[in-house]
């Protein structure tokens, strides 16, 4: 029996650029399939290819063996082929059985109806998401199980994902771990895309490594360990550097305290959260999405809106703080370095060189009041090569780089202004694995030169690396304090979700 | 890769611009001639000066259609109390100060209430006509008269055969590229407009650079007012009303400044006046009605912008190559 999709030796290029070469791909009936890669190795747009949304420069798409052309997402949803997004693509100001139902062929439905379908539906799915409920009130896990549903719904054969775990809390992740098998045991054939190798090693029935918009290999799951993954993808092997054993390194001796809170409250997000910094010294900040952790590292970074400040101390250096706007504490020292780059962490307009120049510009390490473009070229030699910003030259515009690099514009436009205290919420969210174990030696580095680093991540292997202390967070609040080499995943997590 | 990127908006509407003028210089007796050329600039010299202070705000991520408005009221009001005896540097102080502080307003309400530039200066723009009308100035049309007299040689003399109101569009123009390219304030105004949220995590005074971005605006209008007073000898506060600050939106929008913030400089603004120049100039010398004009200044509004838009393909697929 010929394979349920199969592409082959498509190429897609972008303004002659490859980003996929010469691919061929086959997805069987009910395989759960894992497409993994480093960013930038076309992962996304072989999917892209097969569900539509993109047309292969050159090569074929058979669906059943027949040969096709999709044109529209819409075309191959009627071929059974679904995507779920990253960002997702459900409308907010509609409420879940709406969304569920919004590209139905019927072209009106009572309210009520679709409610109670959706209830049904969604319970049939296991998912415990209220139909009358709007998007915009959802979190992003709820908000995926939507997606999936929708998928369900459309009686989709293929199901793609893309990264589907990266903004799941672990519950979450389990639940969608289950949904996948169900989906496989009523035959549908799912793909996935992810950075989290263990979830591709756990549910996948076969791997694909991509690297460079070229196919490197394609086998059976059991053929695979993490390393032989790893060296795949990179096409060398830095899984020892990685993710080194934590008990191999010795812990940092804190140096004095450089930040403390207390009793610090946000509306329902932060709650009496009390905690400290020390300068030189990594500390690590656990916790799921929606724990409140982003959301007191922006209090204390005066990012959050003054507004949702609702009380608390927070003493710098024995003084006390509350910064209203970033700027005052850009200048005190305190540089967050933000989550969502792309909302918030550069300005897509401009070149690399302006953009760390900007950081330097705000951080008071410019005197005048004329641009200098020396003075900019200089800063921005010094600190591409610092932080190895792979580019042209810093004349290329941040957009136009991949994850990697344009975290490292971002934290060079931070680390410019000569701070004190480094908040790094999710510092290698959507980075390849390459720049990861860079951006990890960056912030190993901070610390070693006596500046207090706090570092909030969500994966625990990277908690456990990077930390000499870790906090957990859960519900808004700090729950417990290890110190960072003598614990291990399961007590972390065991804190994190009880 | 971005060849096709070359060839941007900017340089679609300066191509059009001089196919323009080659076929207006064939097929119109007088266009191609020393004299209308410099009539064509003087005629456009204005909205061009106009056209800098909406650019500035647009590169901010703002705009302002309170430009017009104030620029009638605020002169209107200098022309009225030098008029009436006032010495003329009194009353260029006093209207000049009316002027920035309405343009600080504007400002403090689009940073700090945080109301949209669109409905702030839209609901300023009304309110500043209102209350120059009932409060400041008795006539529809304020005169240059008594001591304002001497600014005539502004908008009607000329220097070296070339009548001043270019120069002051040249100045303008000049300043503010040194503005936008040099000065420190003024490559924070492209930060805040091309991301406001990473400028204010990057610790820039996101704030005060939108109020001072509403300020420039207000200065260099209250500019623009004096040339026009001096050029017609009066000031027509009726101008508040007319769709005139449209006509500026078009200049800065055909020249390529997307509204979306920190795209664009100086040369659009001066690109999107040269087409609109010539195109005003040719019509003119056609013979074609008003009402007709606007059909066809709208329909090159539309053109640019889709040709833009089919050349530079702004979608998900080559905004993020980083992403592939």
């Amino acid at each position: 029996m010929s394979p349920i999709v199969e592409l082959r030796e498509a190429t897609k290029e972008y303004r002659g650029v490859a980003a996929v070469r010469e691919m061929t791909f086959t997805l069987e009936r009910g395989e759960v399939h894992a497409l993994l890669g480093e960013n930038g190795a076309g992962k996304s747009t072989l999917t892209k290819m097969i569900a539509g949304v993109v047309r292969p420069t050159r090569g074929a798409l058979f669906i059943n063996g027949a040969p096709v052309v999709l044109s529209s997402p819409s075309e191959a949803l009627a071929q059974g082929i679904a995507m779920v997004y990253q960002e997702t693509s459900l409308v907010p100001s509609l409420t879940v059985a709406q969304n569920i139902y919004l590209a139905d062929s019927r072209r009106f439905h009572r309210l009520r109806g679709i409610y109670i379908a959706g209830q049904q539906f969604l319970q049939s799915l296991n998912f415990h998401v209220n139909p009358t409920a709007l998007i915009s009130e959802l979190g992003a896990g709820q908000k995926q199980m939507v997606e999936i549903a929708r998928a369900v719904h459309h009686q989709a054969q293929v199901i793609i994902f893309d990264e589907p775990t990266a903004t799941l809390t672990p519950e979450e992740k389990h639940q969608f771990f289950a949904l996948v098998a169900r989906l496989k045991a009523r035959g549908v054939s799912v793909v996935f895309i992810s950075h989290a190798l263990e979830e591709a090693l756990a549910i996948a029935d076969r791997i694909t490594i991509m690297r460079d918009g070229e196919h490197v290999v394609t086998d059976h799951v059991s053929a695979f360990t993490r390393e032989s993954i790893v060296r795949a993808m990179v096409g060398r092997s830095l899984s020892d550097a990685l993710y080194a054993e934590s008990g191999s390194k010795k812990a940092r001796k804190a140096g004095e305290k450089v930040l403390s809170v207390q009793n610090l409250s946000m509306g329902s997000m932060v709650r009496n959260t009390s905690f400290s910094l020390f300068a030189g010294q990594i500390t690590g900040v656990f916790g799921l999405i929606g724990s409140g952790r982003t959301e007191a590292a922006k209090v204390i970074a005066g990012v959050a809106k003054r507004d949702l400040f609702h009380g608390g101390q927070i003493r710098l250096g024995g003084r006390d703080v509350r910064y209203r706007v970033p700027r005052p504490a850009v200048r005190d020292g305190i540089i967050y370095v933000t989550e969502d780059r792309k909302a918030e962490g550069f300005f897509e307009t401009m070149s690399i060189a302006e953009n760390i120049h900007l950081g330097a510009m705000a951080g008071g390490q410019t005197r005048s009041q004329r641009v200098s473009m020396e003075e900019m070229r200089s800063i921005a030699a010094e600190w591409t090569e610092a932080l190895k910003v792979r580019a042209i030259n810093s004349d290329a515009r941040v957009i136009e780089l991949s994850g990697g690099n344009q975290q490292k514009v971002v934290i060079a436009k931070a680390l410019v202004q000569k701070p004190r205290l480094v908040i790094f919420d999710e510092p290698t969210r959507g980075v390849d694995v390459g720049a990861i174990a860079e951006i990890h030696h960056i912030i190993e580095g901070l610390a070693d030169a006596g500046i207090a680093v706090m570092v909030i991540s969500s994966y625990l292997p990277e908690i456990l690396q990077l930390s000499d202390r870790i906090l957990v967070c859960r519900q808004g609040r700090i729950v417990e304090e290890f110190e960072g080499h003598r614990t291990d995943a399961e007590t972390i997590m065991y804190a994190a979700v009880h | 890769m971005r060849l096709s990127g070359k060839l941007g908006q900017e340089q679609i509407v300066f191509a059009l611009a001089v196919l323009l003028c080659l076929v207006f210089s064939v097929t119109l007796p007088g266009f191609l001639t020393g004299n209308n050329i410099l009539n064509l600039l003087r005629s456009v010299s204005i909205l061009g000066i106009l056209g800098i202070a909406m650019g500035i705000v647009v590169i901010g991520r703002g705009i302002d259609l309170s430009l017009v408005s104030l620029m009638a009221i605020s002169v209107g009001w200098m022309l009225n109390m030098a008029g009436s005896g006032m010495p003329l540097p009194m009353a260029l102080m006093l209207a000049l100060g009316f002027s920035l502080l309405v343009g600080a307003i504007n400002g403090w309400l689009v940073a700090y209430a945080e109301i949209p530039a669109i409905f702030a200066t839209l609901a300023m723009g009304t309110l500043i006509y209102g209350f120059g009308r009932y409060f400041l100035i008795d006539l529809e049309v304020a005169y240059l008269q008594g001591s304002a007299e001497v600014l005539s040689w502004i908008g009607q003399g000329s220097l070296l055969g070339v009548p001043v109101p270019i120069y002051a569009f040249a100045l303008i123009c000049a300043l503010g590229h040194l503005f936008l390219r040099y000065a420190v304030a003024g490559r924070y105004l492209r930060a805040v407009g091309d991301n406001l949220a990473a400028a204010r995590i990057t610790g820039l005074p996101a704030r005060p650079v939108i109020v001072q971005q509403y300020v420039i605006s207000a200065l260099i209008g209250f500019c623009a007012g004096i040339v026009t007073a001096a050029a017609v000898s009066s000031m027509n506060t009726r101008l508040a009303l007319s769709t005139y600050v449209y006509d500026v939106i078009l200049v800065v929008v055909l020249g390529g400044i997307g509204l979306s913030g920190g795209r664009g400089g100086i040369r659009n603004v001066i690109v999107g006046t040269l087409l609109i120049g010539v195109l005003l100039n040719g019509m003119t010398i056609l013979n074609i009605q008003y009402t007709l004009q606007s059909v066809i200044k709208g329909s090159l509004l539309l053109l640019a912008i889709v040709a833009d838009s089919l050349l530079n393909p702004r979608d998900e697929q080559t905004a993020q190559q980083g992403d592939i």
